[in-house]
């Protein structure tokens, strides 16, 4: 499998502040609880009891995301660590509202960009915190790079998105799963029998063609995520091999990020049937 | 007591330089009122409203939390009591970004004169209130067009308090700033909270041109005054009532 790894150090090969901090971080012995922020840590959060371990795993529909969650988590658990998930819009506070915006085509670009912020925000301080300091694994399919990257083609500024987002938890791991645009529609067609209308970039007019429209939003987004790539030092990986191939790369990496000898795996009967 | 890591860069000084030389690519005006609760920046409002309203000037009235699309997220949020300063913050940010995306922009850019109960600077005063950063918060805001007029309607803590207190049978939670743990007596609890709130808006009076009105004034006194200042501000007269094809040949 031809895997685009271009990071080994796992953060900042570009990040300037990023690598500096990490190294002081780690000169202290301990990591200093405010370097896990990207900027000024949440208010009324206490950072001295943060443990755990935020892995990210980002990377367009259709590129498999969510079956290596499930395979990840198997396999953690299976090692004796706990793991919470989060993703997007499975907020308790505006997860369905969410929803029901997407459903709707009154919603504006910087309303869809700060609902989504509140949604994460309110997962990151409920959910993946309280996991963090219980010392858990955290798998989070998809993070604020998605977000970025998808207000940052919509004409918002990549500067005001960071702002927005450096109270977010610097992520101990970010995966990018990356696949052609072209096969993420294949695997998509294949699995919805239709593309979706936010995934094909339908309100930004690029195509009233639906494959065209698809392939050139996607684009977009790869574009801006090669970008993040840079600035955020993501773990790339050719999402387009096989689903044991992507996560044995994705096992071998979490395995030295969580001091796990062995990486052997073979799921349950239970999610055999992901194992293609 | 945080490491600020260079990695993210915040365009905080940016709306402080637009408020100093506004740059206003629309032929619309905008006018907004602030003040803690029970400042009589309200009833200003109402009054400017109805004088321009029956004058026949093309106006369009918009208050603080009150988008369609928003509002259920964040009545539920209040009254589940869900919201932390962040979340709170980012709910009001993105009601906010609804009205002027829908309402505000293509209302200034049709050249409307627009009213807004509450604008920007309310989240400045109370999400700081709160705790969240004023750098996070005015990059957060950074797309809102500047006022032409900012009122800043002054009344001192007690009158304002004494106000609110007497009119309502119960305060609200949020309201109350109960969520930040500062006193368990409502009353006293809501009376620290808009203290705080009234400080951080004496701050902003000049870097953000606050036109200062004093709250004990009349009603119908400050209402003359305040009608004065817009006359004397904006231009009326693009505004007013367009003719009718054949009255404006005659």
């Amino acid at each position: 499998m031809k895997r685009s790894n271009k990071n080994s150090g796992g953060d900042g090969r570009n990040g300037r502040g990023a690598s500096a901090a990490r190294k002081e971080s780690k000169s202290n012995g301990r990591a200093d609880a405010s370097s896990r922020f990207y900027g000024l840590p949440l208010p009324g959060v206490k950072l001295e009891d943060l443990g755990g371990s935020l892995i990210v795993l980002e990377g367009s529909d259709g590129s498999g995301r969510s079956t290596q969650i499930s395979l990840l988590t198997e396999w953690l658990e299976s090692q004796g660590f706990a793991v919470q998930t989060m993703g997007l819009r499975r907020s308790f506070l505006v997860g369905e509202n969410i929803d029901a915006l997407l459903e709707e085509n009154a919603v504006t670009r910087m309303t869809l960009a700060l609902m989504y912020s509140t949604d994460f925000f309110d997962q990151l301080e409920r959910r993946i915190l309280p996991a963090l300091r219980s010392g858990l694994v955290v798998l989070a399919d998809r993070y604020i790079f998605t977000l970025i990257a998808r207000s940052a083609v919509r004409g918002i500024g990549r500067d005001y998105l960071h702002g927005i987002y450096e109270m977010a938890l610097r992520p101990d791991l970010t995966f990018w799963l990356n696949v052609r645009p072209e096969i993420a529609f294949d695997r998509e067609f294949k699995k919805a029998h239709s593309i979706s209308y936010w995934e094909s970039g339908r309100d930004m007019s690029l195509s009233n063609d639906l494959f065209q429209s698809f392939i050139r939003y996607q684009s977009m987004i790869k574009r801006e995520f090669e970008y993040l790539s840079n600035r955020h030092g993501f773990v790339e990986v050719d999402g387009e091999g096989s689903v044991s191939e992507v996560n044995r790369v994705l096992r071998k990496r979490i395995a030295a990020q969580l001091g796990i000898r062995g990486t052997h795996y073979h799921p349950s009967n239970a999610l055999s049937h992901l194992w293609r | 007591m945080a490491t600020v890591i260079p990695e993210i860069p915040t365009s905080s000084e940016a709306p402080l330089e637009k408020a100093v030389a506004p740059k206003r690519p629309y032929p619309g005006a905008l006018i907004v009122v602030e003040g803690i609760d029970g400042s009589g920046k309200s009833t200003q409002l109402y009054l400017l409203k109805r004088w321009l309203e029956i004058g026949g000037y093309r106006i369009h009235f918009t208050e603080w939390n009150s988008s369609p699309l928003v509002k259920s997220a964040t009545r539920r949020g209040k009254q589940r009591r869900l919201l932390t300063p962040v979340t709170f913050s980012l709910l009001h940010a993105a009601d906010f970004a609804d009205r002027c995306e829908r309402q505000i922009m293509p209302l200034l850019h049709g050249g409307y004169l627009v009213l807004a109960d509450r604008y920007i600077y309310t989240a400045f005063a109370r999400d700081a209130a709160r705790g969240c950063s004023p750098k996070w918060l005015r990059n957060l805001y950074s797309f809102a067009p500047i006022p032409d007029i900012t009122f800043y309607f002054r009344a001192p803590l007690d009158v304002a308090v004494n106000r609110i207190v007497a009119g309502r049978p119960k305060l609200k939670y949020y309201e109350a700033g109960m969520d930040l743990g500062i006193s368990l007596d409502r009353a006293e609890s809501f009376r620290i909270f808009q203290e705080r709130i009234l400080n951080n808006y004496d701050q902003m009076v000049e870097t953000d041109r606050f036109v200062l009105m004093d709250g004990t004034v009349r009603v119908n006194k400050l209402q003359k005054l305040m009608r004065g200042i817009v006359e004397e501000r904006i231009k009326l007269d693009q505004f007013a009532p367009k003719k009718k094809r054949h009255e404006a040949k005659q």
